[in-house]
């Protein structure tokens, strides 16, 4: 038996990528560090969000040379369709011939209008149709609301159990953060995802996929790359049966090097060493004749509905800003407009950039940020906002979102430049206010807040009530999270569209006590 | 028939017995407040470190052997409220908390365990007071409160405005426990220290703030099961902008420790220590005298053995 060395060496290096980046997507102690989100840093479509151009250009030169091999050792979604289908060991050698792969043409039109609507989009600086099927984003929403859930219920059985035996070492964890719509999408996109995987190997990868579909323009012209060699090849079709991608046809001997993903899993199936993985900068186009004018009439179609397709997109175009705008219009007001976290500078930068790939709402240690919904239309659906309910709120020093976020749609901040970030402003009404209500203490709100912007003011008798300094507030919700006032809050943060800056809290006289002069005053 | 008739008879037996052991330790501890009596009933310390604070304070009280026997299980409730660095003084002593985890296993304790159910993240709490490390450096178990499982059914008979509440599970099985503030200026309960520290050892905070919070914390003092002491740490307070505090000249330090198993007169001599650098008038902190009022302790200090003692 042959050893597989190019095969071996790939899911080795997938897996390297893809179970820490798991983990760090599932870590619900916050203990991995944070540099494992350098694992996110270097996927495609978060590079082109982030405006990382060193990385692309990378990843476009790997591909040029060695083919699509980022979508299987870097992509985290490929990586789980791989592991999806080898659970049921379609295309294996020992499987059932029924159970394995055959070549199946490309669907062009379908890939390349995908790409260009995407691309045509982004341009426009609407990038909802590129986030929704961004792979490294939704594997993110699969890994936070459906791997990380179940993670967390393993962890608080376990809990559960420790305190049945008296062991009060672990800790139960309360999820927050997975929401109805988020779940039904991550199970949708996993459902879809997983049937395609399990049936047809990559096709989410050749059809979908707009990375999928860019890269594998570019490795058409790769300079290494699986081919046939004729003189050896019998035409047995072994290689093309253990062929996820559905690229290689034996009668022709022609393999697409658009769609194949270098897997290597059709290297040690071919019993006449007629597939090899080697150097043709040359040729760029299929040998056989047959297959010539096959392909032609697909680019042909290509080409036309690429046209098609960006010509009805242009005229749309205008359209598209028009409803969004509609939309912004009716969503005024505490709660309708969203709170965006610190370091995302604003509604508009944030919704341009985040693809909703969920990784600040792993991360956020009070879970405050949490997955929306449709509430803020369409724009913002699955995009992490701001909510502040019991506990949850943004804490003072923390800057994990903006060091995690891997598309610059929370940009990093330093500690200091993030406690004078002001997010929103909080907005005291004062007769849903206990003191007001009840004529009891309360102070819960200024308890909450790290820069007094809420303060205790004289009010009845021993009594004090809350007072607002808006320009000190940055919008953390400590208030809002804690104010026992029921069914509303007394105290409600409301989002700024464009973060402010807060005035930085004065510093007061440093009164100077000697304790030595001190008597015990009792 | 006879046989069955044996068994439930002698596991009846083995159940009395022992509930009858339980007995017995209960006497037993309660012979520790027929003792008290031979020493003050509060002591201050001043001028010195947090450690050496201590050391005499219980020194004073009689040694930490009064209060902590062999194999008990002890339980510490410092304040872990905030997200703060010690010098805040928005949270206790770490080193003070490692000196009395220190003296627990010294006396004998079988486990000495600490917590707090904190407001900001539990997790950043522990870390950044330092008392999860000083603890842990020294022995204790720190447990985790951040989840309402955690927590056991516990009744407030004498309570009026809560009669009931949820206890962290740790100290309901605890044999001893102490309660650890640090004393500082608070926006809604104007003053937090020993008292007000009870809110943390209970799950829902909101109930609290709803029903009276000044009725509700004197009404939490209530629960049978009290303090062997109460351990006000004033090395530091927290002057201002309490319970967090705004920055550190917020803080000052006092270099003070006041000890007492009478909740009500540590606190009211915590003020009378507090008055000294910030001006606070003892009626508006109207949890202390609504403490009297449940019979909790006394106010008047002059009434009480007390020591105070300049290092």
């Amino acid at each position: 038996m042959k050893i597989n060395i190019l095969k071996t060496v790939r899911i080795i290096l997938a897996l390297l990528v893809f179970v820490p980046l798991l983990l760090f997507f599932c870590d619900f102690t916050g203990t991995l560090p944070l540099p494992f989100s350098n694992l996110a840093k270097v996927q495609f479509v978060p590079s082109v969000m982030s405006g990382a151009a060193a990385v692309v250009i990378v990843l476009l030169l790997a591909t040029l040379l060695f083919g699509r091999v980022y979508c299987s050792v870097i992509c985290p979604l490929g990586i789980l369709q791989d592991a999806v289908s080898w659970f049921t060991r379609r295309g294996k050698k020992k499987n059932r011939r029924r159970k394995w792969f055959d070549y199946a043409k490309p669907l062009n039109i379908l890939r390349y209008s995908i790409l260009a609507i995407c691309v045509g989009f982004l341009v426009f600086g609407i990038a909802e149709p590129l986030s929704w099927l961004d792979p490294y984003t939704n594997f993110g929403k699969i890994a936070v609301n459906i791997f990380r859930p179940v993670a967390v219920g393993i962890n608080n059985l376990l809990n559960w159990t420790a305190v049945r035996f008296g062991v009060l070492n672990f800790y139960h964890v309360t999820l927050h953060t997975v929401t109805a719509i988020s779940l039904g999408v991550a199970i949708f996109i996993f459902l879809v995802v997983g049937t395609m995987a399990l049936l047809r190997g990559r096709l989410f990868c050749n059809t979908i996929c707009p990375v999928g579909s860019l890269l594998g323009l570019v490795s058409r012209f790769s300079a290494f790359r699986i081919s046939i060699n004729e003189s050896k090849c019998t035409s047995c079709s072994l290689c093309e049966k253990a062929c996820k991608s559905q690229c290689i046809n034996s009668k022709e001997k022609y393999v697409d090097a658009s769609r194949c993903v270098a897997c290597f899993n059709c290297l040690d199936r071919c019993k006449s060493s007629g597939v090899n993985y080697r150097f043709a900068w040359t040729k760029t186009r299929p040998e056989p004749a047959i297959i010539e004018p096959v392909k032609a009439k697909e680019f042909g179609m290509t080409r036309r509905s690429f046209l098609a397709t960006s010509g009805a997109m242009a005229a749309t175009l205008p359209i598209v800003p028009a409803i969004a705008k509609a939309a912004a219009k009716e969503v005024d007001g505490s709660k309708r407009t969203p709170i965006t976290p610190p370091g995302s500078t604003g509604l508009k930068h944030f919704r341009e950039k985040c693809t909703g790939c969920h990784l600040c709402i792993t991360h956020c240690p009070n879970q405050c940020l949490k997955p929306a919904g449709f509430e803020f239309g369409i724009q913002y659906a699955f995009k992490p906002h701001m909510s502040y309910y019991e506990k949850a709120y943004c804490n003072y020093n923390c800057t994990i979102c903006s060091e995690v976020c891997p598309n610059g749609a929370i940009q990093k901040l330093t500690p200091e430049q993030k406690t004078v970030t002001q997010i929103g402003i909080a907005h005291f009404t004062k007769e849903r206010c206990i003191v007001y209500r009840d004529n009891t203490s309360c102070g819960a709100c200024a308890e909450h807040c790290p820069v007094k912007a809420v303060m205790m003011v004289p009010y009845k008798g021993s009594l004090t009530i809350p007072h607002m300094t808006d320009e000190l507030c940055i919008g953390c919700g400590g208030c809002e999270s804690i104010c026992p006032a029921e069914p509303l809050k007394a105290i409600n943060v409301w989002a700024n569209e464009v973060h402010k800056t807060a005035q930085k809290p004065q510093e007061e006289e440093v009164k100077e006590i000697n304790s030595e002069d001190l008597d015990f005053g009792f | 028939m006879e046989r069955r008739e044996f068994l439930k008879k002698s596991a009846a037996v083995g159940v009395a017995a022992l509930t009858f052991n339980k007995l017995q330790a209960a006497l037993e501890s309660n012979s520790i407040m027929v003792e008290k009596a031979a020493s003050p009933d509060l002591v201050a310390v001043m001028g010195g470190e947090p450690v050496q604070l201590l050391q005499r304070a219980l020194q004073e009280m009689g040694g930490i052997g009064k209060y902590v026997k062999k194999g008990q299980s002890v339980v510490i409730k410092p304040n872990i409220g905030w997200d703060k660095k010690p010098q805040f003084a928005a949270t206790t002593n770490p080193d003070l908390v490692g000196e009395l985890v220190k003296q627990c296993l010294a006396a004998g304790a079988k486990k000495v365990s600490v917590f707090d159910n904190t407001c900001d993240n539990w997790i950043k709490c522990y870390a950044s007071s330092g008392i999860k490390a000083a603890a842990e450096a020294a022995g204790a178990t720190v447990l985790p409160a951040n989840d309402a499982s955690y927590y056991r059914d516990v009744k407030l008979p004498s309570g009026l405005k809560m009669k009931s509440g949820k206890i962290h599970q740790a100290l309901v099985e605890a044999d001893v426990w102490f309660n650890v503030p640090v004393l500082k200026n608070h926006d809604g309960a104007n003053m937090s220290i020993a008292m007000k520290n009870y809110m943390g050892i209970f799950w829902d905070r909101m109930y609290f703030h709803n029903n009276d919070l000044q009725q509700c914390i004197a009404d939490a003092c209530t629960w049978s099961k009290k303090p062997a002491l109460n351990i006000v740490d004033a090395y530091r307070c927290l002057r201002t902008h309490g319970p967090q505090g705004r920055s550190i000249s917020d803080a000052s330090t006092l270099k003070a420790i006041i000890v007492s198993p009478d909740i009500v007169a540590a606190d009211t001599a915590a003020i009378g220590l507090f008055n000294q650098v910030q001006t606070m008038d003892l009626g508006k902190v109207t949890h202390i005298a609504n403490g009297e009022k449940l019979k909790l302790g006394t106010q008047n200090i002059n009434s009480l053995t007390v020591k105070r003692i300049k290092l």
